[in-house]
């Protein structure tokens, strides 16, 4: 006898050897095919339900690698997303983040190799969130939802066995972080005062599209005290301009609000704009706040940060004041806002990448079959 | 390594520096570019957060290891 209430109700399961299913299981895991959780096995009529939802051809490459021989073609990120446990419905989206990676540029600069450890971010936008359950409302960062789950799954499984980025080999993050096992969030349209980042960057409300970039970390924002807009960009501008997490010279993110703090901002007659520009301006580190951790300077060649004193650092004129401010987010296009979350708490957060400084966001359409 | 058998591909003798941390990696790229035991010189970690004059010595240390490879020759056959 089980309750309705206990999770593991195997008496009901379809019938199955379970000692098949483990050797599978197994099968994927020791030939290193995994990233340590079991995956789903992928036969090939299993796969062709994959591509029959997209008209791309399975040969087609979306990301190309070609210092490491490699390419992730589609067939390679339809196996994934197989193996991920995506549900067939799932892989348009899956190809469209890959289509905005390409674009992004990031990954195929061999980001994913490099020491910091980065987690490929998936930002979801327009009507098919609602077709594949793909979560916007609450615990949007946590577990619990397979549509979220398994497409950024799909994203590292395609990176360790399409792309050949091992962890310990090719991949030779130091310490990584916890969102390289998967970090796909859909935009909160319905709850949100504003118009949608796919809105913003030209995408029809009857059309999906995706965003995505490479992160280092998601930073939590505790903000529930407050209903003046400018100190909620004191703490956003504050918490992507922390020292420790500066390499380059300049700072960049995207602010993920929760739909409590969006409306905030929009009943004070705040635009999505504004809260950019807000934060544009709070957006700066003191010379003397950068030279106490060492970085004041920039490195000839790198553009990484580094003390004055050292021998790679370009000559700069030092500042009569040293409390005066030195600009960290030069551009609103540093800063991309999506409206995430349970309009329960202020409670927001931070995603810190590498960029765009400069320019939009790397949008694609979500695609379909033919 | 990439750079350096890119460079030996092309015919011009190349010598690939990496730290000891990256040996794994360094000799994976190798093996994944076909070129398996290709030749590389392996310094001592780390490397950013050294002063000038460390820097200076461990190069001092590693040239005639540097110069042992280059004077190697070729590793690779340069393409036709």
């Amino acid at each position: 006898m089980t309750s309705a209430e206990e999770p593991p109700v195997f008496d009901d399961a379809p019938l199955a050897d379970p000692a098949e299913v483990r050797r599978a299981m197994e099968y994927y895991a020791e030939r290193g095919w995994t990233d340590g959780l079991p995956v789903v096995p992928v036969t090939e009529s299993f796969l062709a339900e994959f591509l029959a939802t997209t008209d791309r051809d399975p040969h087609e490459v979306l990301i190309p690698m070609p210092h490491l021989n490699k390419n992730l073609t589609v067939r390679l990120a339809a196996i994934n997303a197989a193996l991920a446990g995506c549900l067939p419905e799932y892989f348009p989206v899956v190809v469209a983040a890959w289509d905005s990676f390409l674009k992004d540029g990031m990954v195929t600069r061999a980001i994913w190799q490099s020491t910091t450890g980065t987690a490929g971010f998936v930002v979801v936008n327009g009507p098919v969130r609602q077709r594949i359950g793909l979560n916007c409302r609450g615990n949007v960062w946590g577990s619990g939802f397979r549509a979220n789950a398994t497409i950024g799954r799909a994203i590292r499984l395609g990176a360790i066995n399409g792309l050949g980025l091992r962890p310990h080999v090719f991949d030779q993050a130091t310490q990584g972080t916890p969102a390289k096992y998967s970090c796909c969030i859909g935009e909160n349209e319905e709850d949100s005062p504003w118009s949608s980042l796919a809105a913003d960057n030209g995408i029809g409300p009857d059309d999906s599209a995706v965003s995505a970039t490479v992160i280092r970390s998601v930073l939590h924002i505790e903000a529930r005290h407050t209903t003046v807009p400018e100190q909620l960009a004191v703490d956003f501008a504050d918490s992507l301009c922390r020292t420790g997490a500066l390499v380059r010279a300049r700072a960049s993110g995207y602010v993920v609000l929760n739909p409590e703090h969006a409306r905030l901002l929009d009943k004070a007659g705040w635009t999505k704009q504004d809260l950019r520009q807000a934060i544009v301006e709070r957006g700066f580190r003191t010379y003397r706040q950068l030279a106490g951790a060492g970085k004041e300077a920039i490195a000839a060649g790198t553009g990484w940060r580094l003390p004055a004193d050292h021998p790679d650092a370009i000559e700069q004129t030092l500042p009569e004041d040293p409390d005066s401010p030195v600009q960290l987010i030069n551009s609103v296009e540093a800063i991309q806002i999506v409206v995430a979350g349970a309009p329960n708490a202020g409670v927001s957060s931070i995603v810190e990448t590498f960029g765009p400084f400069d320019r939009a966001p790397a949008i694609t359409k979500v695609g379909g079959a033919k | 390594m990439a750079d350096g058998i890119v460079l030996e591909r092309a015919g011009i003798p190349a010598v690939s520096l990496c730290t000891d941390a990256f040996r794994i990696t360094a000799e994976a790229m190798a093996n994944q570019l076909g070129f398996p035991g290709y030749q590389y010189v392996a310094l001592p970690h780390p490397i950013a957060s050294r002063t000038e004059k460390e820097i200076d010595e461990i190069a001092r240390d590693a040239l005639p290891e540097v110069m042992r490879v280059l004077g190697a020759g070729l590793t690779i056959r340069p393409v036709d």
